[in-house]
């Protein structure tokens, strides 16, 4: 009886889930091996000392965090990174949002648009770096031959090797590739706007970036708020436009997070402290997820 | 009767404008890489710079298609990519439809789970995949890549497929229960074929993540015999004189395989949005 009782809701509730996760327990598997358990390796290497002359390892508890919060490099990376976060961030928002409310506002050309727009998104890292290496060369890149031709410049200038320039060079290279992506997310956005809602604020006399500012805007927050934590992510996260275009240089201008830790694991061998320094990149990661997630509730409570 | 047009004819005129502007900006670096491809060496110290070359060349392409070491590594790249993405679509696949199927409500936070694999950032694998690698004595092969870059195709892909799958409506699986249809066939026969255009877009995701990864390429192989194409590319570069002309050929190579798959894939999304209109 109460056997049969189990067996039934085996059979209907718990027996269909459990032949759900066995469906997913091989993907699982994998995940837990190439993901879960190098993320835990890596928080353990974190408290270790690597000697690379012996390959011996040396428990030293939370040496290797105070050593990066008293290195100058960390900190020059640290800046660097929040600098290079926030110009890609308000770079690729400013364009995606214009382009998406251009894309939103015609009807004929649309896909042809979309599809030259998506390019730069499906470019391989590599491609983009070679392709803005060559469009900045001082001597023979087209930018600069551009801007003395329209008189913009009196002679040609170092995009890449003035540590002034060399982080907006790279930045707007980054946007290049990334903007397409959030131009799809606010696109698809606007798409849930009604369009008598921006017609009744014309009809109503609303100036144009009243209307945008005080209707278009809000309503479009959750969007807005998703491109951001994307393009956030991607931001820390990034490693092959830079490393390829600038190492870091000049004089660490351009040395995020991404190329210092790399520097630290693989030209210093400083396993621990590289270690240290990418659980402190995921920190503040985790940090920006956090504060999406906040303000993505309270602007979808009034909604739902 | 369009009512914004009525309101705003010079608006949509100065979006169009816009576009067309933008359109221009983001497509030029492409051009000017295909027209540096086929520029011979001479016109690229001419002054005033040329734009389009004016005695077209294929010598940079053959240069590097003769290159021995290029077309292993885009062979290696090819490889590395299509097994990745096999994998991946083959874990993904029932492990989405388990989940989101079948575990219905109770899978959501496992989804979730493997959802937020994404947001670890690279760095994290830099030294942990280093030293597995090095001990199982994968470091410069192929199979170590592949193992590298499932941690990031494979939370990708399911997500992507477990989202085609929510699309479908239920009901199409209940009637064919009740016409006696066995859950190997429902799957086979009904499920498979509706979420083909899902399945599709997550398999080229991954190739295209795939084809491009650098990173790990980049840390876990130094030998011609398990190089990819970008990583090649990034030794090119790292010669004293830079061979721009060969390096735009290769880099034109190099964004062949993803224009493909990129065509096919808008193609899916726009049927499946018009399937998804008839039926709904």
């Amino acid at each position: 009886m109460i056997l049969g009782r189990f067996r039934r809701r085996l059979a209907i509730g718990t027996g269909r889930t459990a032949l759900g996760y066995l469906f997913a327990a091989p993907l699982l598997v994998v995940l837990t091996v190439a993901v879960l358990l190098p993320a835990l390796y890596n928080t353990g290497v974190a408290f270790f000392r690597y000697n690379a002359t012996r390959d011996t390892w040396r428990y030293n508890g939370f040496d290797n965090f105070v050593g990066l919060f008293q290195s100058d490099a960390f900190w020059n990376s640290f800046w660097v990174t929040l600098i290079w976060v926030a110009g890609n961030v308000g770079l690729q928002l400013v364009a995606g949002f214009w382009i998406a409310l251009a894309l939103n506002r015609i009807v004929r050309f649309r896909g042809a648009f979309s599809a030259v727009l998506l390019i730069p998104w499906v470019s391989s890292f590599v491609v983009v770096a070679v392709l803005f290496l060559w469009i900045y060369h001082p001597q023979l890149g087209v930018l600069n031959d551009l801007l003395l031709k329209l008189g913009l410049v009196s002679k040609p200038v170092a995009w890449l090797s003035s540590p002034e320039l060399a982080q907006v060079s790279l930045i707007m290279a980054n946007s290049w590739k990334f903007f397409p992506l959030v131009m799809i997310t606010l696109f698809t956005g606007l798409q849930d706007v009604p369009g008598e809602v921006l017609e009744a604020a014309e009809i109503d006399g609303a100036g144009r970036f009243q209307t945008l500012w005080r209707i278009v805007v809000p309503l479009l927050a959750p969007s807005i708020a998703t491109a951001v934590l994307l393009s956030t992510i991607w931001g820390y996260n990034s490693f092959t436009l830079p490393i390829i275009m600038t190492a870091g240089g000049p004089l660490g201008s351009t040395e995020i997070m991404g190329l210092y830790i790399y520097k630290l694991a693989f030209d210093a061998f400083d396993f621990g402290g590289a270690a240290a320094a990418s659980i402190v990149l995921f920190v503040q990661i985790l940090a920006m997820v956090a504060l999406y997630l906040r303000f993505a509730d309270r602007e979808l409570a009034p909604a739902g | 009767m369009s009512g914004r047009s009525r309101t705003a004819p010079g608006l949509t005129a100065l979006a169009y404008v816009f576009l067309g502007l933008t359109t221009v900006v983001v497509a030029f670096p492409y051009l000017w890489m295909v027209a540096t491809s086929v520029k011979p060496i001479e016109e690229f110290f001419t002054y005033p710079l040329q734009w389009l070359p004016a005695a077209p060349t294929a010598r940079h392409y053959l240069a590097v298609l003769e290159d021995s070491r290029f077309l292993r590594a885009l062979l290696n790249s090819t490889i590395v990519a299509t097994v990745v993405t096999a994998i991946s679509i083959a874990l993904a696949v029932p492990a989405a439809y388990g989940l989101v199927r079948l575990a219905g409500q109770r899978g959501r936070p496992m989804l979730i789970a493997i959802l937020s694999a994404q947001f670890f950032p690279p760095m994290i694998f830099f030294i942990p995949f280093y030293i597995l690698l090095a001990q199982v004595k994968l470091l410069n092969t192929l199979t170590g890549l592949v193992f590298a870059y499932l941690s990031v195709t494979l939370p990708i892909c399911t997500w992507m497929v477990a989202t085609s799958l929510r699309a479908l409506p239920r009901e199409l699986e209940e009637a064919a229960r009740i016409d006696g249809c066995s859950d190997v066939q429902i799957i086979w026969r009904i499920v498979l074929p509706i979420a083909r255009p899902g399945i599709i877009t997550a398999g080229i995701f991954a190739f295209v993540l795939a084809w491009q990864e650098y990173i790990f390429a980049l840390l876990y192989t130094t030998t011609p015999a398990a190089q990819t194409a970008p990583v090649l590319m990034f030794y090119y570069l790292g010669q004293h004189q830079i061979d721009y002309g060969r390096l735009m050929a290769a880099s034109v190579l190099l964004s062949l395989p993803i224009a493909l798959p990129f065509a096919i894939i808008q193609r899916h999304y726009r049927q499946g949005r018009n399937e998804g209109g008839v039926k709904g």
